[in-house]
């Protein structure tokens, strides 16, 4: 199947071809490649040609060279492949489907319960994911919110993202903090530590793994005991979904960064 | 939301990525498996556009960075997909 694709992938026009053919071949390499994947990148090409195809009738007017001739004479006849290629792909597709087809909805997904850290403490953190907004919605509105003073999650850019670590017969892939939200059930915030004299900011690091069950377990901290441990504490309470890779169970392994911050320590900003 | 432009921005936006790790951290944070023609058609656009650029890489994967640009496109596609969702969720609550 790679070899098709590496076929299709030369009927793209030259330029494309120049500027993204090396990694088109490497994303190759990384990826299972499926039957679709063939129809996608075909699709591409034909979408591709389409738009050049105009652009250089913009170009050279309606004047055609004995140059050109051939080159348009087989990207013609390419597109009409691909085109009944997809027809006998839509053929078969729909002939193998059952006339009636009734199959029960599945149940809504419960949204995750909302919380916020206090967006105080990562003022220049960007709000894409929707689980963990760090500010208040601009219209007001009814949205229960429940804040940790001085308590501020961060995710982090890692390095090492998509990467498989091998630890006997359990395999963990990285992926970021914030890709797994849509997987939360339960989030517990840590609490800033009662009875610690430090002041400032300290940040501590987790990496923690996410089970097969979906429970989360901390692997490694990085900073003073008493915040750490407030950390690790609740981070160990999350809950997610049990996560899949290519409908396989697996083990996610990522970090965070927990920041607590003494200035907003207890100053009565939570509910 | 299923534009890929869109997705392979918001998964730009929290570092520079190459396209299989676009691909995969699109597939745990959306579910969506992008095709290797639609996310190399989008990555296209996308530098077209300006909202992307390479980063200078010695490696075959050539990863991709979100530029300023694409970062103010993809706040305002946000900002408009949660008045959308705001408004569906309040209203099938009304109804």
């Amino acid at each position: 199947m790679r070899t098709l694709i590496r076929w299709a992938a030369r009927l793209y026009p030259a330029t494309w071809r120049n500027r993204y053919a090396a990694e088109f071949d490497a994303l190759l390499d990384d990826i299972s490649p499926s039957l679709g994947d063939l129809f996608d990148v075909l699709a591409d090409v034909l979408r591709v040609r389409a738009i050049t195809s105009v652009d250089a009738c913009l170009v050279s007017g309606p004047v055609f060279p004995m140059s050109v001739r051939l080159p348009v004479v087989v990207s013609l006849t390419a597109h009409g492949l691909i085109m009944v290629l997809l027809l006998l792909a839509v053929w078969g597709h729909v002939t193998t489907m059952p006339l009636h087809v009734v199959a029960p909805l599945p149940p809504p997904t419960p949204d995750p319960p909302p919380q916020v850290t206090d967006a105080r403490v990562f003022p220049n953190a960007l709000t894409l994911y929707s689980s963990l907004p760090l500010k208040i919605p601009a219209q007001g509105g009814t949205l229960p919110l429940y804040v940790a003073d001085g308590v501020g999650i961060n995710f982090l850019s890692l390095p090492d993202i998509g990467a498989v670590y091998r630890q006997g017969n359990a395999e963990w892939r990285v992926w970021p903090g914030q890709a797994l939200e849509s997987f939360i059930v339960r989030r517990v915030l840590p609490e800033y530590p009662r009875g610690t004299s430090a002041r400032g900011v300290v940040s501590v690091f987790v990496e923690y793994l996410i089970t097969r069950d979906g429970s989360a377990k901390v692997l490694r901290t990085s900073g003073p005991p008493p915040f750490a441990g407030a950390a690790q504490s609740a981070i160990e309470r999350w809950i997610y979904r049990p996560l899949e890779y290519e409908n396989r169970p697996c083990e996610v392994l990522s970090r965070v960064e927990v920041r607590f911050d003494s200035e907003f320590a207890n100053s009565g900003i939570s509910r | 939301m299923q534009d890929p432009t869109i997705l392979i921005l918001a998964s730009l936006a929290d570092g520079d990525k190459h396209g299989y790790a676009i691909m995969e951290d699109i597939q745990v944070f959306a579910g969506i498996r992008l095709g290797p023609g639609t996310l190399y058609g989008a990555i296209c656009r996308l530098e077209e556009r300006g909202w992307i650029r390479a980063v200078k890489s010695e490696s075959r994967r050539q990863p991709y960075r979100i530029t300023a640009e694409g970062s103010k496109h993809l706040r305002e596609q946000l900002a408009l997909w949660g008045q959308v969702v705001r408004t569906g969720n309040r209203r099938t609550r009304e109804a």
